[in-house]
């Protein structure tokens, strides 16, 4: 399993209710794109670093190596709006350090909230939370038996590449095509095997076309919905007032 | 006494023409353990999904409780009520995102209030003795766990049969005594068992009963002691007599044993009769 979804179902606030966290993370993330991006954005990086790593306790590294991918694509993004093409050559675009500083860092503020609510909550509970909101419950069961058979045939390709690694079947290009051609074309047969063997074992559980379980539901805690009420209005004060 | 489940001359054969099940009969005593016993390729599971509906035979039926089954919707839920299977795969069965709720699958399809379903997955998770595992995501589970998960999620439906597919394959010797520990709970409690094995110990140290499996057919069913001692039955289905039950026999015709003394049946009976004569 991926170490996001392990940290997704193993940190401090795995049992938190969903709707704080993503009070939380979109509440913030509203408030980084509607606000001029001096100081709202920079603060709202502020609070949801705290509380990716000290509220949820996320480890820093890999927090870090989740944040650097997006910050490096923006970075760019925003470095090419600090400059203009005018016929001749390359000159600093009026005003654009301002633009392309608040770009960076108003899009950095967006990645901060989102990390922190990938990171903190499972997918199931995410599914689980989309469809209280209304999604059609066959769209949130077959994304969630996606998400769980996606492992089992991660697994079952890893195990088939290292079988053909160990006969050779990855020396020069053109057979590492061959064995990468091989593979898919018995995943699927596999794939297919699976899926008839779990019909077997759900119908033995009485299945009747609704994969219907008990999902735990944790009440959000009023004080914790005070206290990001409490922060976003601050933030909002600060970056209407400023 | 009737049996609980019954098969009559089964018959059933996969596409390709190869028949797994030859005019099999079988029938399962209320409340005994009874494996299946056959090498592999045998046709164990083919039988297996036939005792719970998930196969049709092409030739033969299903009896439960003397009443041949019928394959109506209705008439098929009511039989899986009755009998619950476990695959050999356990990632075959789980298939929601934590280990609770999966075991709550099978209750809720009971119909049963979520307090009422809330509590049987207590009650399972507590029987196979994973409680701590409750809100464990499945892919986040040993081999071992995998498998207990799977059974919590037939017996939180409380089955009058549970019908396991090989329970012991693929387990370390550790969790192969948990499982049996658990399974002989279950046992005790009433739940009628029947498994599938190739492991002759397995069978002679934990079945009452035992069928032996061979070309689709049952080739004998009885007491574990009574088929298991039939060496040349035994050779026809491709297996050899249990050890601990050799060790028995050979025990009495060295005299070390008296013919009334209870034959060895566990690694502690054995170890206990070498004291006795040495």
């Amino acid at each position: 399993m991926s170490p996001v979804d392990r940290v997704a179902h193993t940190n401090r606030w795995r049992k938190r209710s969903l709707l704080e966290k993503a009070a939380l993370a979109l509440g913030m993330l509203m408030l980084a794109v509607a606000l001029p991006p001096f100081p709202a954005a920079p603060v709202v990086v502020v609070v949801m670093v705290a509380a990716s790593l000290l509220g949820a306790r996320l480890p820093f590294r890999l927090w870090l190596s989740c944040a650097l991918a997006p910050a490096g694509f923006l970075l760019v993004g925003a470095f090419s709006l600090a400059f203009q093409w005018d016929g001749g050559g390359l000159s600093m675009a009026p005003g654009g350090l301002h633009l392309a500083a608040g770009l960076a860092a108003r899009s950095m503020a967006g990645v901060c909230c989102l990390l922190f609510l990938a990171l903190t909550t499972p997918t199931s509970d995410m599914l689980n939370g989309l469809r209280r909101i209304g999604l059609p419950p066959e769209l949130a069961e077959i994304a969630l038996l996606m998400y769980r058979f996606l492992f089992l045939l991660a697994e079952t390709a890893a195990a088939m590449d290292a079988a053909q690694a160990a006969r050779l079947g990855h020396v020069g290009m053109k057979r590492r095509l061959r064995s990468l051609g091989l593979l898919v074309a018995n995943l699927l047969p596999r794939a297919l095997d699976r899926a008839r063997r779990l019909e077997c074992g759900l119908a033995a559980r009485g299945w009747n076309g609704e994969l219907r379980v008990l999902s735990t539901k944790v009440a959000p805690s009023p004080l914790a919905l005070t206290v990001i009420a409490a922060l976003e209005g601050g933030v909002l004060l600060l970056g209407i007032l400023s | 006494m009737m049996p609980l489940l019954q098969a009559r001359g089964l018959h059933h054969s996969y596409p390709g023409g190869v028949p797994a099940l030859n005019g099999l009969e079988l029938s399962i005593a209320r409340g005994r353990k009874l494996a299946i016993l056959g090498a592999n390729g045998a046709g164990k599971t083919t039988l297996l999904l036939h005792l719970n509906g998930s196969l049709r035979p092409s030739a033969g039926e299903i009896l439960l409780e003397g009443e041949p089954v019928r394959y109506s919707r209705a008439a098929l839920s009511a039989w899986r009520r009755r009998v619950g299977l476990v695959l050999q795969e356990a990632d075959d069965q789980l298939f929601a995102a934590s280990v609770a709720e999966d075991v709550s699958f099978g209750p809720l399809n009971l119909g049963l209030s979520d307090e009422d379903a809330a509590q049987r997955v207590a009650e399972a998770l507590e029987a196979l003795r994973i409680s701590d595992l409750a809100d464990r995501p499945t892919h986040m589970l040993s081999f071992g766990q995998k498998k207990r998960a799977a059974i919590a999620g037939a017996v939180a439906m409380r089955p009058e049969i549970l019908l396991l597919d090989e329970p012991s394959a693929g387990l370390d010797q550790h969790s192969t005594t948990h499982l049996l520990a658990v399974l002989n709970k279950l046992a005790e409690a009433g739940t009628t068992l029947v498994f599938t094995t190739h492991d002759v110990d397995l069978a002679y140290g934990f079945a009452d009963n035992v069928a032996l499996f061979d070309q689709g057919q049952v080739l004998a069913q009885g007491g574990a002691l009574e088929i298991l001692a039939d060496e040349g039955l035994l050779k026809t289905a491709r297996l050899k007599p249990p050890f601990l039950l050799e060790l028995g026999l050979q025990a009495r015709r060295l005299g070390l044993l008296a013919e009334t003394d209870a034959l060895p049946r566990s690694r502690g009976d054995a170890l206990a009769l070498l004291e006795r004569v040495s």
